[in-house]
Protein backbone atom coordinates (compact mmCIF):
# COMPACT_ATOMS: atom_id res chain seq x y z
CA UNK A 1 0.00 0.00 0.00
CA UNK A 2 1.59 3.22 -0.88
CA UNK A 3 3.49 5.08 1.79
CA UNK A 4 0.65 7.70 2.49
CA UNK A 5 -2.13 5.68 3.32
CA UNK A 6 0.31 4.02 6.42
CA UNK A 7 1.65 7.16 7.18
CA UNK A 8 -2.24 7.87 8.02
CA UNK A 9 -2.79 5.12 9.48
CA UNK A 10 0.44 5.60 11.65
CA UNK A 11 -0.89 9.01 12.45
CA UNK A 12 -4.48 7.94 13.62
CA UNK A 13 -2.62 4.90 15.85
CA UNK A 14 -0.55 8.04 18.12
CA UNK A 15 -3.11 9.83 18.26
CA UNK A 16 -5.09 7.19 20.44
CA UNK A 17 -1.99 6.54 21.74
CA UNK A 18 -1.03 10.76 23.16
CA UNK A 19 -4.84 11.19 23.10
CA UNK A 20 -5.10 13.81 20.89
CA UNK A 21 -6.29 15.28 17.44
CA UNK A 22 -5.29 13.84 14.48
CA UNK A 23 -5.29 17.41 13.33
CA UNK A 24 -2.31 18.47 16.36
CA UNK A 25 -0.21 15.76 14.46
CA UNK A 26 -0.75 17.13 11.18
CA UNK A 27 3.44 17.92 10.53
CA UNK A 28 4.31 14.18 11.09
CA UNK A 29 2.72 13.51 7.43
CA UNK A 30 5.89 14.61 5.79
CA UNK A 31 7.51 11.68 7.75
CA UNK A 32 7.72 8.05 6.36
CA UNK A 33 5.80 5.38 7.20
CA UNK A 34 8.57 3.52 9.49
CA UNK A 35 9.63 6.40 11.08
CA UNK A 36 6.26 7.00 12.38
CA UNK A 37 6.27 3.25 13.27
CA UNK A 38 9.38 3.72 15.20
CA UNK A 39 8.17 6.82 17.06
CA UNK A 40 4.78 5.19 17.82
CA UNK A 41 6.77 1.96 19.51
CA UNK A 42 8.80 4.49 21.50
CA UNK A 43 6.18 6.75 22.51
CA UNK A 44 4.57 3.52 24.08
CA UNK A 45 7.70 2.33 25.43
CA UNK A 46 7.65 5.82 27.37
CA UNK A 47 3.85 6.21 28.68
CA UNK A 48 4.65 2.62 29.84
CA UNK A 49 7.42 3.48 31.98
CA UNK A 50 6.30 6.68 32.98
CA UNK A 51 3.99 4.74 35.83
CA UNK A 52 5.78 1.06 35.61
CA UNK A 53 6.21 1.38 39.29
CA UNK A 54 2.69 1.97 40.01
CA UNK A 55 1.41 -0.22 37.18
CA UNK A 56 3.27 -2.99 38.93
CA UNK A 57 1.70 -2.62 42.42
CA UNK A 58 -1.66 -2.05 40.58
CA UNK A 59 -1.02 -5.82 39.08
CA UNK A 60 0.34 -7.09 42.66
CA UNK A 61 -2.22 -5.49 44.56
CA UNK A 62 -5.05 -7.07 42.26
CA UNK A 63 -3.79 -10.54 43.23
CA UNK A 64 -5.22 -9.62 46.52
CA UNK A 65 -8.50 -9.40 45.94
CA UNK A 66 -11.39 -11.79 43.88
CA UNK A 67 -11.23 -11.40 39.98
CA UNK A 68 -14.82 -10.66 40.06
CA UNK A 69 -13.93 -7.63 42.50
CA UNK A 70 -10.78 -6.65 40.56
CA UNK A 71 -13.09 -6.53 37.08
CA UNK A 72 -15.54 -4.34 38.98
CA UNK A 73 -13.21 -1.67 40.09
CA UNK A 74 -11.61 -2.17 36.54
CA UNK A 75 -14.57 -1.27 34.83
CA UNK A 76 -15.87 1.52 37.25
CA UNK A 77 -12.43 3.08 38.70
CA UNK A 78 -9.81 2.73 36.57
CA UNK A 79 -11.01 2.45 32.87
CA UNK A 80 -10.56 1.26 29.44
CA UNK A 81 -7.03 3.34 28.73
CA UNK A 82 -5.40 2.51 32.75
CA UNK A 83 -6.64 -1.58 32.50
CA UNK A 84 -5.07 -1.64 29.24
CA UNK A 85 -1.90 -0.16 30.53
CA UNK A 86 -2.28 -3.04 33.59
CA UNK A 87 -2.91 -5.67 31.39
CA UNK A 88 0.63 -6.25 30.00
CA UNK A 89 2.27 -6.99 33.41
CA UNK A 90 -0.80 -9.20 34.86
CA UNK A 91 -0.15 -12.66 35.03
CA UNK A 92 -2.12 -14.20 31.79
CA UNK A 93 -4.32 -16.71 33.89
CA UNK A 94 -5.24 -13.64 35.72
CA UNK A 95 -5.72 -11.27 33.70
CA UNK A 96 -8.06 -13.61 31.20
CA UNK A 97 -9.73 -14.79 34.07
CA UNK A 98 -11.01 -10.90 34.80
CA UNK A 99 -11.97 -10.20 31.12
CA UNK A 100 -14.18 -12.83 31.74
CA UNK A 101 -15.74 -11.32 33.99
CA UNK A 102 -16.15 -7.79 32.36
CA UNK A 103 -18.75 -6.88 29.75
CA UNK A 104 -17.56 -7.10 25.60
CA UNK A 105 -18.29 -3.31 25.09
CA UNK A 106 -15.76 -2.59 27.81
CA UNK A 107 -13.11 -4.93 26.87
CA UNK A 108 -13.58 -3.58 23.03
CA UNK A 109 -12.88 -0.04 24.83
CA UNK A 110 -9.56 -1.84 26.72
CA UNK A 111 -8.93 -3.45 23.40
CA UNK A 112 -8.48 0.03 21.48
CA UNK A 113 -5.91 1.32 23.88
CA UNK A 114 -4.11 -1.86 24.31
CA UNK A 115 -0.59 -2.46 23.30
CA UNK A 116 -0.18 -6.03 21.73
CA UNK A 117 3.18 -6.73 22.01
CA UNK A 118 3.23 -6.06 25.82
CA UNK A 119 -0.20 -7.76 26.07
CA UNK A 120 0.55 -10.81 23.97
CA UNK A 121 0.07 -13.42 26.12
CA UNK A 122 -3.05 -12.76 27.85
CA UNK A 123 -4.22 -12.01 23.86
CA UNK A 124 -3.04 -15.54 22.81
CA UNK A 125 -5.14 -17.12 25.84
CA UNK A 126 -8.47 -15.42 25.56
CA UNK A 127 -11.08 -17.77 24.96
CA UNK A 128 -12.53 -18.26 21.14
CA UNK A 129 -15.84 -17.00 22.03
CA UNK A 130 -15.06 -14.28 23.81
CA UNK A 131 -13.16 -12.94 21.42
CA UNK A 132 -15.32 -13.52 18.76
CA UNK A 133 -17.74 -11.18 20.80
CA UNK A 134 -15.11 -9.03 21.23
CA UNK A 135 -14.30 -8.97 17.23
CA UNK A 136 -17.75 -8.70 16.72
CA UNK A 137 -18.15 -5.39 18.64
CA UNK A 138 -15.10 -3.91 17.20
CA UNK A 139 -16.51 -4.59 13.44
CA UNK A 140 -19.84 -2.71 14.72
CA UNK A 141 -17.67 0.22 15.54
CA UNK A 142 -15.48 -0.11 12.88
CA UNK A 143 -12.22 -0.13 14.52
CA UNK A 144 -10.33 -2.01 11.59
CA UNK A 145 -7.15 -0.78 12.63
CA UNK A 146 -8.06 -1.97 16.40
CA UNK A 147 -8.71 -5.14 15.08
CA UNK A 148 -5.63 -5.47 12.77
CA UNK A 149 -3.36 -5.13 15.66
CA UNK A 150 -4.82 -7.84 17.33
CA UNK A 151 -3.98 -10.32 14.35
CA UNK A 152 -0.57 -12.70 14.76
CA UNK A 153 -1.32 -12.35 18.62
CA UNK A 154 -4.65 -14.19 18.92
CA UNK A 155 -4.41 -18.45 18.88
CA UNK A 156 -5.36 -20.31 16.30
CA UNK A 157 -8.91 -20.98 17.43
CA UNK A 158 -9.91 -17.51 18.57
CA UNK A 159 -8.79 -16.27 15.05
CA UNK A 160 -11.07 -18.70 13.08
CA UNK A 161 -14.14 -17.41 15.68
CA UNK A 162 -12.91 -14.14 14.89
CA UNK A 163 -13.06 -14.74 10.99
CA UNK A 164 -16.58 -16.40 11.86
CA UNK A 165 -18.51 -13.49 12.77
CA UNK A 166 -16.88 -10.80 10.64
CA UNK A 167 -18.59 -10.03 7.66
CA UNK A 168 -16.14 -10.19 4.36
CA UNK A 169 -15.90 -6.09 3.67
CA UNK A 170 -14.89 -5.77 7.56
CA UNK A 171 -12.54 -8.80 6.95
CA UNK A 172 -11.02 -6.33 3.89
CA UNK A 173 -10.48 -3.39 5.71
CA UNK A 174 -8.93 -4.95 8.90
CA UNK A 175 -6.46 -7.17 6.64
CA UNK A 176 -5.61 -4.27 4.96
CA UNK A 177 -4.44 -2.56 7.83
CA UNK A 178 -3.04 -5.38 10.21
CA UNK A 179 0.16 -4.04 11.75
CA UNK A 180 1.79 -7.19 12.05
CA UNK A 181 1.95 -8.08 7.80
CA UNK A 182 3.91 -11.34 7.96
CA UNK A 183 0.13 -12.48 9.49
CA UNK A 184 -1.02 -11.98 6.69
CA UNK A 185 -0.27 -15.50 5.07
CA UNK A 186 -1.52 -17.60 8.46
CA UNK A 187 -4.88 -15.34 8.18
CA UNK A 188 -5.44 -16.06 4.79
CA UNK A 189 -4.83 -19.70 5.44
CA UNK A 190 -7.61 -20.20 7.81
CA UNK A 191 -10.38 -19.06 5.34
CA UNK A 192 -11.75 -21.63 3.45
CA UNK A 193 -11.71 -21.18 -0.91
CA UNK A 194 -15.39 -20.44 -0.64
CA UNK A 195 -14.91 -17.79 1.79
CA UNK A 196 -11.78 -16.19 -0.30
CA UNK A 197 -14.10 -16.52 -3.58
CA UNK A 198 -16.74 -14.22 -1.77
CA UNK A 199 -14.16 -12.02 -0.43
CA UNK A 200 -12.63 -11.31 -4.00
CA UNK A 201 -16.14 -10.50 -5.02
CA UNK A 202 -17.01 -8.16 -2.21
CA UNK A 203 -13.63 -6.31 -2.90
CA UNK A 204 -15.55 -5.47 -6.24
CA UNK A 205 -18.61 -4.87 -4.86
CA UNK A 206 -17.84 -3.06 -2.66
CA UNK A 207 -14.46 -1.24 -4.02
CA UNK A 208 -12.08 -2.80 -1.86
CA UNK A 209 -9.77 -3.85 -4.59
CA UNK A 210 -6.75 -1.63 -2.68
CA UNK A 211 -7.44 -3.60 0.53
CA UNK A 212 -7.42 -7.30 -1.45
CA UNK A 213 -4.25 -6.18 -3.47
CA UNK A 214 -2.71 -5.02 0.24
CA UNK A 215 -2.99 -8.71 1.28
CA UNK A 216 -1.81 -10.10 -2.03
CA UNK A 217 1.06 -8.40 -1.71
CA UNK A 218 1.91 -9.63 1.52
CA UNK A 219 0.97 -13.18 1.33
CA UNK A 220 3.31 -16.20 0.42
CA UNK A 221 3.65 -16.67 -3.85
CA UNK A 222 1.48 -19.86 -3.36
CA UNK A 223 -1.50 -17.93 -2.06
CA UNK A 224 -0.93 -14.74 -4.54
CA UNK A 225 -1.17 -16.95 -7.36
CA UNK A 226 -4.50 -18.55 -5.44
CA UNK A 227 -6.11 -15.54 -4.91
CA UNK A 228 -5.03 -14.10 -8.02
CA UNK A 229 -7.00 -17.03 -9.79
CA UNK A 230 -9.70 -16.38 -8.11
CA UNK A 231 -10.04 -12.88 -8.75
CA UNK A 232 -9.06 -14.03 -12.44
CA UNK A 233 -12.16 -16.32 -12.50
CA UNK A 234 -14.53 -13.30 -12.31
CA UNK A 235 -16.15 -11.79 -15.05
CA UNK A 236 -14.71 -9.41 -17.12
CA UNK A 237 -16.92 -6.51 -15.37
CA UNK A 238 -14.71 -7.74 -12.29
CA UNK A 239 -12.00 -7.93 -14.12
CA UNK A 240 -12.18 -4.24 -15.23
CA UNK A 241 -13.22 -2.54 -12.09
CA UNK A 242 -9.68 -3.87 -10.70
CA UNK A 243 -8.37 -2.49 -13.62
CA UNK A 244 -9.60 0.93 -13.06
CA UNK A 245 -8.88 0.80 -9.13
CA UNK A 246 -4.86 -0.23 -10.08
CA UNK A 247 -5.06 3.14 -12.33
CA UNK A 248 -7.24 5.08 -9.83
CA UNK A 249 -4.81 4.32 -6.93
CA UNK A 250 -1.50 4.13 -8.66
CA UNK A 251 -1.61 0.38 -7.35
CA UNK A 252 0.06 -1.17 -10.09
CA UNK A 253 2.84 -2.22 -8.38
CA UNK A 254 1.25 -4.13 -6.45
CA UNK A 255 -1.17 -5.50 -9.13
CA UNK A 256 2.06 -6.43 -11.60
CA UNK A 257 3.45 -9.02 -9.27
CA UNK A 258 -0.22 -10.71 -8.49
CA UNK A 259 -1.13 -11.19 -12.31
CA UNK A 260 2.14 -12.94 -12.52
CA UNK A 261 1.23 -14.97 -9.85
CA UNK A 262 -2.22 -16.33 -12.14
CA UNK A 263 -2.18 -19.49 -14.14
CA UNK A 264 -0.64 -18.42 -18.12
CA UNK A 265 -4.18 -18.67 -19.58
CA UNK A 266 -5.76 -16.44 -16.48
CA UNK A 267 -2.85 -14.53 -17.15
CA UNK A 268 -3.53 -14.14 -20.90
CA UNK A 269 -7.15 -13.22 -20.16
CA UNK A 270 -6.42 -10.66 -17.73
CA UNK A 271 -3.38 -8.81 -20.53
CA UNK A 272 -6.38 -8.71 -23.04
CA UNK A 273 -9.17 -7.00 -21.48
CA UNK A 274 -10.16 -3.43 -23.34
CA UNK A 275 -9.17 -1.19 -20.37
CA UNK A 276 -5.35 -2.67 -20.47
CA UNK A 277 -5.08 -1.67 -23.60
CA UNK A 278 -4.92 2.20 -23.51
CA UNK A 279 -1.71 4.46 -23.58
CA UNK A 280 -2.57 5.50 -20.14
CA UNK A 281 -2.67 2.46 -18.06
CA UNK A 282 0.05 0.64 -20.27
CA UNK A 283 2.44 4.01 -19.59
CA UNK A 284 1.13 3.22 -15.64
CA UNK A 285 2.20 -0.37 -16.03
CA UNK A 286 5.80 0.21 -17.32
CA UNK A 287 6.08 3.03 -14.46
CA UNK A 288 5.42 1.07 -11.70
CA UNK A 289 7.79 -1.54 -13.41
CA UNK A 290 10.59 0.67 -13.71
CA UNK A 291 9.69 2.32 -10.16
CA UNK A 292 9.86 -0.44 -8.04
CA UNK A 293 11.98 -3.15 -10.33
CA UNK A 294 9.50 -4.96 -11.58
CA UNK A 295 10.70 -6.13 -14.65
CA UNK A 296 10.14 -9.96 -14.13
CA UNK A 297 6.75 -9.36 -13.99
CA UNK A 298 6.66 -6.69 -16.95
CA UNK A 299 8.43 -9.32 -18.92
CA UNK A 300 5.97 -12.12 -18.29
CA UNK A 301 3.19 -9.45 -18.96
CA UNK A 302 4.21 -8.33 -22.04
CA UNK A 303 4.46 -11.24 -24.46
CA UNK A 304 0.89 -11.79 -23.94
CA UNK A 305 -0.67 -8.29 -24.90
CA UNK A 306 -2.06 -7.79 -28.41
CA UNK A 307 0.19 -6.29 -31.15
CA UNK A 308 -0.99 -2.54 -31.02
CA UNK A 309 -0.73 -2.72 -26.95
CA UNK A 310 2.99 -4.51 -27.49
CA UNK A 311 3.88 -1.25 -29.94
CA UNK A 312 2.86 1.18 -27.40
CA UNK A 313 4.81 -0.38 -24.78
CA UNK A 314 7.92 -0.37 -27.10
CA UNK A 315 7.49 3.46 -27.73
CA UNK A 316 7.24 3.80 -23.86
CA UNK A 317 10.18 1.82 -23.08
CA UNK A 318 12.62 4.22 -25.19
CA UNK A 319 12.69 6.12 -21.71
CA UNK A 320 13.59 3.62 -20.11
CA UNK A 321 16.75 2.80 -21.57
CA UNK A 322 19.03 3.51 -18.50
CA UNK A 323 17.62 0.92 -16.67
CA UNK A 324 18.22 -1.66 -19.49
CA UNK A 325 20.86 -3.51 -17.60
CA UNK A 326 18.04 -4.37 -14.90
CA UNK A 327 15.82 -5.94 -17.42
CA UNK A 328 18.71 -7.97 -19.20
CA UNK A 329 19.77 -9.39 -14.99
CA UNK A 330 16.04 -9.66 -14.64
CA UNK A 331 15.51 -11.88 -17.96
CA UNK A 332 18.27 -14.13 -17.21
CA UNK A 333 17.78 -14.29 -13.20
CA UNK A 334 14.00 -15.36 -13.98
CA UNK A 335 14.32 -17.30 -17.30
CA UNK A 336 12.22 -14.76 -18.74
CA UNK A 337 14.35 -14.48 -22.25
CA UNK A 338 12.45 -15.25 -24.53
CA UNK A 339 9.90 -12.29 -23.37
CA UNK A 340 13.03 -10.12 -24.02
CA UNK A 341 14.20 -11.36 -27.09
CA UNK A 342 10.77 -11.25 -29.12
CA UNK A 343 9.85 -7.71 -27.36
CA UNK A 344 13.10 -6.24 -28.48
CA UNK A 345 12.57 -7.58 -31.91
CA UNK A 346 9.89 -4.87 -31.61
CA UNK A 347 12.02 -2.48 -30.54
CA UNK A 348 13.61 1.18 -32.15
CA UNK A 349 16.70 0.55 -33.73
CA UNK A 350 18.53 2.84 -31.22
CA UNK A 351 16.57 0.65 -28.31
CA UNK A 352 17.55 -2.78 -30.02
CA UNK A 353 21.16 -1.66 -30.28
CA UNK A 354 21.63 -0.52 -26.92
CA UNK A 355 19.95 -4.03 -25.66
CA UNK A 356 22.31 -5.78 -28.09
CA UNK A 357 25.70 -3.79 -26.24
CA UNK A 358 24.48 -4.82 -23.18
CA UNK A 359 24.16 -8.58 -23.83
CA UNK A 360 27.55 -8.13 -26.20
CA UNK A 361 28.93 -7.18 -22.65
CA UNK A 362 27.45 -9.99 -20.26
CA UNK A 363 29.11 -12.98 -19.10
CA UNK A 364 29.21 -16.05 -20.52
CA UNK A 365 26.74 -16.97 -18.08
CA UNK A 366 24.35 -14.88 -18.79
CA UNK A 367 24.81 -15.32 -22.96
CA UNK A 368 24.65 -19.06 -22.59
CA UNK A 369 21.51 -18.89 -20.76
CA UNK A 370 20.28 -16.36 -23.50
CA UNK A 371 21.66 -18.98 -26.24
CA UNK A 372 19.57 -21.89 -24.93
CA UNK A 373 16.34 -19.74 -24.53
CA UNK A 374 16.77 -18.79 -27.98
CA UNK A 375 17.59 -22.26 -29.06
CA UNK A 376 14.61 -24.14 -27.54
CA UNK A 377 12.23 -21.34 -28.05
CA UNK A 378 13.36 -20.96 -31.86
CA UNK A 379 14.08 -17.01 -31.56
CA UNK A 380 16.72 -16.89 -33.86
CA UNK A 381 15.32 -14.33 -36.36
CA UNK A 382 13.54 -12.19 -33.53
CA UNK A 383 17.62 -12.65 -31.90
CA UNK A 384 19.60 -11.43 -34.70
CA UNK A 385 17.64 -8.83 -35.39
CA UNK A 386 18.72 -7.07 -32.69
CA UNK A 387 22.08 -8.41 -32.49
CA UNK A 388 22.70 -7.04 -36.11
CA UNK A 389 22.29 -3.68 -34.84
CA UNK A 390 26.13 -3.66 -33.25
CA UNK A 391 28.80 -2.62 -35.52
CA UNK A 392 30.11 -4.90 -37.77
CA UNK A 393 33.41 -5.53 -35.66
CA UNK A 394 31.06 -5.96 -32.66
CA UNK A 395 28.31 -8.48 -34.39
CA UNK A 396 31.90 -10.92 -35.35
CA UNK A 397 33.22 -10.66 -31.69
CA UNK A 398 30.19 -11.34 -30.13
CA UNK A 399 29.28 -14.42 -32.90
CA UNK A 400 32.51 -15.49 -32.55
CA UNK A 401 31.61 -16.08 -28.41
CA UNK A 402 28.29 -17.53 -29.44
CA UNK A 403 29.87 -20.22 -31.06
CA UNK A 404 32.10 -21.43 -27.96
CA UNK A 405 29.00 -21.42 -25.89
CA UNK A 406 25.79 -22.23 -27.74
CA UNK A 407 24.74 -25.90 -28.36
CA UNK A 408 26.08 -27.48 -31.97
CA UNK A 409 21.88 -27.54 -32.97
CA UNK A 410 21.73 -23.89 -31.99
CA UNK A 411 24.78 -22.83 -33.85
CA UNK A 412 23.38 -24.02 -36.68
CA UNK A 413 20.06 -22.38 -36.29
CA UNK A 414 21.70 -19.01 -35.85
CA UNK A 415 23.70 -19.44 -38.61
CA UNK A 416 21.12 -20.44 -41.13
CA UNK A 417 18.86 -17.61 -39.86
CA UNK A 418 21.98 -15.57 -40.23
CA UNK A 419 22.43 -16.23 -43.47
CA UNK A 420 18.75 -16.09 -44.66
CA UNK A 421 19.11 -12.69 -43.04
CA UNK A 422 21.87 -12.03 -45.15
CA UNK A 423 24.21 -10.96 -41.76
CA UNK A 424 27.08 -12.52 -43.73
CA UNK A 425 29.67 -11.54 -41.10
CA UNK A 426 27.44 -13.56 -38.25
CA UNK A 427 27.23 -16.30 -40.68
CA UNK A 428 31.13 -16.61 -41.22
CA UNK A 429 31.86 -16.43 -37.58
CA UNK A 430 29.51 -18.80 -36.16
CA UNK A 431 30.82 -21.44 -38.92
CA UNK A 432 34.09 -21.19 -40.32
CA UNK A 433 34.43 -21.40 -43.36
CA UNK A 434 30.33 -21.82 -44.90
CA UNK A 435 30.23 -19.19 -47.61
CA UNK A 436 27.06 -16.60 -47.28
CA UNK A 437 24.07 -17.73 -49.05
CA UNK A 438 25.26 -21.23 -49.16
CA UNK A 439 22.37 -23.67 -48.86
CA UNK A 440 22.56 -25.99 -45.42
CA UNK A 441 21.07 -29.14 -44.40
CA UNK A 442 20.70 -27.53 -41.07
CA UNK A 443 17.22 -27.21 -39.28
CA UNK A 444 15.55 -24.39 -40.80
CA UNK A 445 15.27 -21.05 -38.67
CA UNK A 446 12.32 -19.36 -38.08
CA UNK B 1 16.85 23.85 26.08
CA UNK B 2 16.94 22.96 21.85
CA UNK B 3 13.86 21.94 20.45
CA UNK B 4 15.77 18.62 19.66
CA UNK B 5 16.89 18.47 23.30
CA UNK B 6 13.39 18.97 24.91
CA UNK B 7 11.60 16.13 22.19
CA UNK B 8 14.79 13.61 23.41
CA UNK B 9 14.06 14.08 26.98
CA UNK B 10 10.44 13.45 26.75
CA UNK B 11 11.02 10.37 24.49
CA UNK B 12 14.37 9.20 27.27
CA UNK B 13 16.70 8.80 24.17
CA UNK B 14 17.29 9.78 20.46
CA UNK B 15 13.82 9.96 18.07
CA UNK B 16 13.87 8.22 15.00
CA UNK B 17 15.86 9.74 12.11
CA UNK B 18 13.04 10.86 10.09
CA UNK B 19 12.00 13.19 12.61
CA UNK B 20 14.64 15.94 11.68
CA UNK B 21 12.62 16.90 8.93
CA UNK B 22 10.54 18.60 11.70
CA UNK B 23 11.23 22.21 12.48
CA UNK B 24 11.81 23.64 16.01
CA UNK B 25 7.90 24.47 16.85
CA UNK B 26 6.95 21.04 15.64
CA UNK B 27 9.44 18.88 17.78
CA UNK B 28 8.36 21.45 20.96
CA UNK B 29 4.66 20.46 19.66
CA UNK B 30 5.37 16.81 19.96
CA UNK B 31 7.19 16.88 22.86
CA UNK B 32 4.47 18.72 24.49
CA UNK B 33 1.70 16.34 23.84
CA UNK B 34 4.01 13.47 24.70
CA UNK B 35 4.30 15.24 28.03
CA UNK B 36 0.69 16.02 28.31
CA UNK B 37 -0.32 12.36 27.87
CA UNK B 38 2.53 10.99 30.28
CA UNK B 39 0.91 13.58 33.10
CA UNK B 40 -2.39 12.69 32.47
CA UNK B 41 -2.00 8.89 32.52
CA UNK B 42 0.22 9.78 36.18
CA UNK B 43 -2.91 12.00 37.08
CA UNK B 44 -5.97 9.11 35.97
CA UNK B 45 -3.95 6.39 37.56
CA UNK B 46 -3.17 8.57 40.76
CA UNK B 47 -6.96 9.21 40.90
CA UNK B 48 -8.15 5.49 40.21
CA UNK B 49 -5.66 4.08 42.46
CA UNK B 50 -7.17 6.77 45.47
CA UNK B 51 -10.75 5.90 44.37
CA UNK B 52 -10.20 2.17 44.56
CA UNK B 53 -9.10 1.83 47.79
CA UNK B 54 -12.79 3.15 48.55
CA UNK B 55 -14.08 0.32 46.96
CA UNK B 56 -12.18 -2.98 48.37
CA UNK B 57 -13.73 -4.82 51.22
CA UNK B 58 -12.62 -2.61 54.53
CA UNK B 59 -11.21 -5.85 55.52
CA UNK B 60 -8.13 -5.66 52.82
CA UNK B 61 -7.89 -1.85 52.95
CA UNK B 62 -4.67 -1.53 54.55
CA UNK B 63 -2.91 -4.66 53.01
CA UNK B 64 -3.56 -2.98 49.48
CA UNK B 65 -2.54 0.30 50.71
CA UNK B 66 1.13 -1.50 51.73
CA UNK B 67 1.00 -2.94 48.52
CA UNK B 68 -0.35 0.12 46.67
CA UNK B 69 2.17 2.52 48.53
CA UNK B 70 4.54 0.31 50.17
Amino acid sequence: MADAVDVGLEIVKLTRLLGCRADELGYLERIDSQDLRDLREQVTGVLFDADRHMLGRVAAASKLIPSKLAATIGESVFGPLLCARVTGILDPHRAVDIAERLPTGFLADVTEHLDPRRASRVIGELPPARVAEIADELAARELYITMGSMVGHLSKAATVAALDVVDDETLLRTAAVVESKGSLGSLVALLPEERLETIIRTASDAELWPEALEVMGHVSERQRGELAEIAAGQDDEVLEGLVRSAQHDGLWGVLLPVTRAMSPASRERFVNLPSIQTRTVLAAIVDAAAQESLWADLLAFLPLLPAPARRRVAALATALRPMFPQVVVAAHEEQLWPSLVAFAAELDEATQRRIAELIAASDDEVLAGLLAAVEESALERESLTVLARLAAAKQRSLAKRIAGLASADGIEALAEAARAAELDGITEALIPGRRPGKTTAAKAGP
Amino acid sequence: MSARGTLEAELGGQAPDGLAALDAAERRAFAGILRDAKERQSRELEAAVEESLGVVPRLLRGTIRKVLFG
